[in-house]
């Protein structure tokens, strides 16, 4: 289990290094959605698996979409990939300068605890996860509304900075 | 520190290094910025499921509220510039300028 969350945090930084390497947006969305995937895993292995299919409807399937459909906008007759000369050198520029550093830092790596939130309780259906953001709703509903309140209010300003014909926001539309 | 926390550190800060040294187009540095959103919400996930403590698992589903505003702001704002400059290239902003 523990060499599962390793691999899964080594992908995690790879997958990183190769979005952070701006290669063409095309590349680097496919290795956002792998790090994205990455990370799921290593939620659902320290026992937050709500939190984790939250992020994968709502990051993976409703923000990394539309990211994809802009990707389009972006388009460019030959994209490159991680197989161009300043694109892999950045890479590895990244990689070294994470292991470089992670000399520093290495002090105290098995010290720290693997064990997962829902060991504490057997009988029960009650998982940490999905009570604590069960109390978005009852404690925290104030916020819910400010959220909601934000999203629609990111909608209208999406709206005037679109607007074209220079009626909107900026002129220049 | 452990390696989770040094992973997550490490990305982040690779991620922002990403953001910084943008190179052609806008799209890839708005992915960059995504990444860091990412390794937020990931890191105040395992804050609260480390330490056993699961109240605040809300505040991470807030902040994926908020970086999803945030993004869709930025790709408003590329379609602005897909609109005028014709692409999203960031030295078509300098270019042929009085």
């Amino acid at each position: 289990m523990v060499y599962m969350t390793y691999l899964l945090l080594i992908g995690l930084v790879l997958g990183l290094a190769a979005v952070a390497s701006n290669p063409s947006p095309y590349f680097a969305a496919l290795g956002l959605v792998t790090v994205a995937g990455m990370s799921c895993g290593i939620l659902v292995g320290y026992g937050g698996s709500f939190l984790s299919l939250i992020l994968f409807l709502i990051y993976l399937g409703g923000m990394l979409v539309v990211f994809a459909y802009s990707a389009a906008l972006a388009s460019e007759p030959y994209p490159e990939g991680w197989g161009s000369w300043p694109v892999s050198t950045l890479m590895l520029v990244y990689v070294l300068l994470v292991v470089c550093v992670s000399v520093f830092f290495s002090g105290g790596w098995f010290e720290g605890s693997w064990v997962t939130v829902d060991e504490f309780s057997e009988f029960t259906l009650f998982r940490g996860d999905s009570g604590g953001v069960a109390l978005m709703y009852s404690s925290g509903g104030g916020v819910l509304m400010l959220g909601g309140w934000v999203l629609l209010l990111t909608l209208f300003v999406v709206l005037e900075l679109t607007r074209g014909l220079s009626r909107g926001t900026l002129r220049a539309v | 520190m452990t390696l989770t926390h040094y992973a997550f550190s490490s990305s982040y800060f690779m991620s922002f290094l990403g953001l910084i040294f943008y190179r052609k187009h806008l799209l890839s540095a708005l992915l960059c910025l995504e990444a860091m959103m990412l390794i937020l919400f990931i890191s105040l996930c395992l804050w609260g499921l480390i330490l056993a403590s699961t109240v605040f698992s809300a505040g991470p589903m807030i902040l994926l509220a908020f970086s999803a505003c945030e993004a869709s702001a930025g790709l408003a704002l590329l379609v602005a510039m897909a609109r005028t400059h014709g692409t999203d290239r960031l030295k078509n902003l300098s270019l042929l300028r009085c």
